[in-house]
């Protein structure tokens, strides 16, 4: 069964090598099979992958990742190379879903320059932008520190991946949870249950081997269960748009998710 | 033909041709991981071979264009030093009645320990000498070294002066590939040594079939996964397919002005060294 595979993998990337390939040393001025200036590409920062590239990409990442753990490319990587059957899953939920559909038609992008900073100092306390907002100053991130998606073969898949990404921060506020090892473990969690993408869970099972064991006692025991529970219970996060939402009240938002309180405190874990 | 070499440049890249000079800005710090991972460790060994095949003497002066991190100059010193330390060894042996004054000086190491020799590393790009000083700081190489930021294009440097000029995996980077060729010609003495270590076209077809596979499949992938840079060594691979091949490139040397001009294949033409002479 394995050798089947192999062979089918064989046969996959065989073809798209006459693509890569050009005839070599031919001095005759026959014009060399040029490979295309961008035309294979379906967005600006697409690398077309034969299907042994991607095996290979998501075997090294996910290796890479786990020996370095600063190398948040290879998880992004890892996502890319393993998510496409669920990305259609999304996607297509987010298709009947009508704020979700308008998310995927007006195609809203997270960033320094697309957000307005001036603006979202100015909402309330207690509203979802305050919130964000003091999320992203207490933990020291930006949300321009995503990498843009290379990997996925479908144009409309690559931005669900990438909104997936870039709503990372938000979910971070919704559930409470620091950008700590732990909570990054538990934001996981969620997002495991909410999406399915295989990298998520790969995160979400081997994130948890670097705790110490009081931490790993309180995540198996309170912080999973929490997480996932709320994760069955939300409606699907790629759904919600949040652009949309910066005045509402915090807990108005949650309640509206169906997400409860943490059951306790991460700040202080590791 | 000469155009024909140049335009080759300009085709069949898969995406926007990116800058030369970027790519090795980029890929400097962890070129030498690289090389180990791509070649499998393998390019140590051809570059062993450039050494024997160059076989210096005490007293060559080399000059190593687009030596970036070193390896060659390393070689070449320590080819030169122990060399020069066997020629010590079997003096001293055989000068068995010295005076107490003679000893003193030997012993007192007054001697250049090369014999002479000396390196210069030229190489266009920033980074990579960098990389190469820092390697050369870190192993003890001091003596008869010297880091040149240079074009191989237009070298900084008087015509006569080498014995023996080296290019290792760097010419197939050069725009005008004829005219580092001619500027070779111009700064080796007569009589002085052209040697070039450059990827070649495959001569036996399985192993083609296979150097394709990895070439293309593997490692823009281990590119991405160890440098986080899948473009550069997209376009190494794609620059190592246009290279001329071993006839092409030999006759490109030839019009150079080099003569007895000849090549060897390593590892069934994966890699070629060509080898000619300013007589």
């Amino acid at each position: 069964m394995v050798s089947a595979a192999m062979a089918t993998l064989l046969r996959g990337f065989l073809r798209p090598l006459c693509a890569f390939r050009g005839s070599p040393g031919s001095s005759t001025g026959v014009p060399l099979r040029a490979v295309s200036h961008g035309a294979g590409l379906l967005y600006p920062e697409h690398i077309p992958t034969s299907p042994l590239q991607k095996v290979l990409l998501a075997a090294g990442s996910a290796g890479m990742a786990l020996y370095d753990p600063y190398r948040h490319d290879m998880v992004a990587v890892l996502g890319e190379t393993t998510g496409h059957r669920t990305l259609k899953v999304l996607r297509d939920q987010m298709k009947k879903d009508p704020e979700g559909a308008q998310i995927l038609l007006e195609r809203p992008r997270i960033s320094l320059s697309t957000l307005d900073m001036g603006k979202l100092r100015g909402l309330p306390e207690g509203s979802f932008g305050c919130a964000y907002l003091r999320f992203l100053d207490v933990n020291r991130v930006s949300p321009d520190t995503r990498a843009p998606t290379r990997f996925v073969d479908d144009e409309e898949l690559a931005y669900v991946i990438q909104r997936y990404r870039e709503i990372h921060d938000m979910l971070h506020t919704l559930l409470g949870m620091p950008t700590n090892i732990l909570g990054e473990i538990v934001v996981k969690w969620f997002e495991a249950v909410q999406t399915g993408l295989p990298m998520c869970v790969l995160s979400a099972l081997f994130g948890p081997i670097q705790l110490s064991t009081q931490s790993l006692q309180l995540l198996i025991s309170e912080l999973i269960p929490w997480a996932v529970e709320n994760g069955r219970r939300a409606p699907c996060v790629l759904n919600v748009y949040y652009e949309r939402r910066w005045e509402q009240p915090l807990q108005a938002l949650r309640q509206e998710l169906g997400i409860t309180e943490p059951p306790l405190r991460v700040e202080g874990l590791v | 033909m000469m155009c024909q070499a140049e335009c080759r440049h300009y085709l069949q890249f898969s995406f926007q041709l990116p800058d030369v000079y970027q790519v090795f800005e980029s890929v400097a710090k962890k070129y030498d991981v690289m090389n180990d991972m791509m070649s499998l460790g393998i390019h140590r060994v051809w570059k062993d071979l450039l050494l024997w095949k160059m076989r210096p003497f005490p007293g060559t002066q080399l000059l190593d264009v687009a030596g970036g991190t070193g390896d060659i100059a390393f070689r070449f010193l320590n080819y030169v030093q122990a060399q020069h330390q066997r020629k010590q060894k079997k003096q001293l042996r055989a000068q068995q009645n010295l005076s107490w004054e003679e000893i003193a000086r030997k012993y007192q190491n007054e001697e250049d320990s090369l014999g002479g020799s000396r390196v210069m590393v030229c190489d266009i790009n920033k980074e990579m000498l960098k990389i190469g000083k820092q390697k050369a700081h870190a192993q003890g190489y001091k003596a008869g070294l010297a880091w040149i930021l240079g074009d191989a294009e237009e070298l900084p440097f008087d015509d006569d002066k080498f014995d023996v000029y080296t290019i290792a995996f760097g010419i197939r980077n050069v725009t005008h590939i004829d005219q580092a060729l001619q500027e070779a010609h111009r700064v080796l003495k007569p009589g002085g040594r052209f040697l070039c270590l450059e990827f070649s076209q495959v001569n036996n077809p399985l192993v083609s079939r296979l150097y394709d596979v990895y070439s293309f499949q593997v490692i823009p992938v281990l590119g991405e996964v160890i440098a986080g840079d899948w473009k550069s060594y997209q376009y190494l691979v794609e620059s190592i397919r246009q290279f001329p091949s071993q006839e092409e490139f030999k006759e490109m040397i030839e019009d150079a002005g080099f003569q007895k001009v000849t090549y060897e294949n390593l590892t069934s033409g994966i890699v070629a060294i060509h080898s000619g002479f300013k007589l």
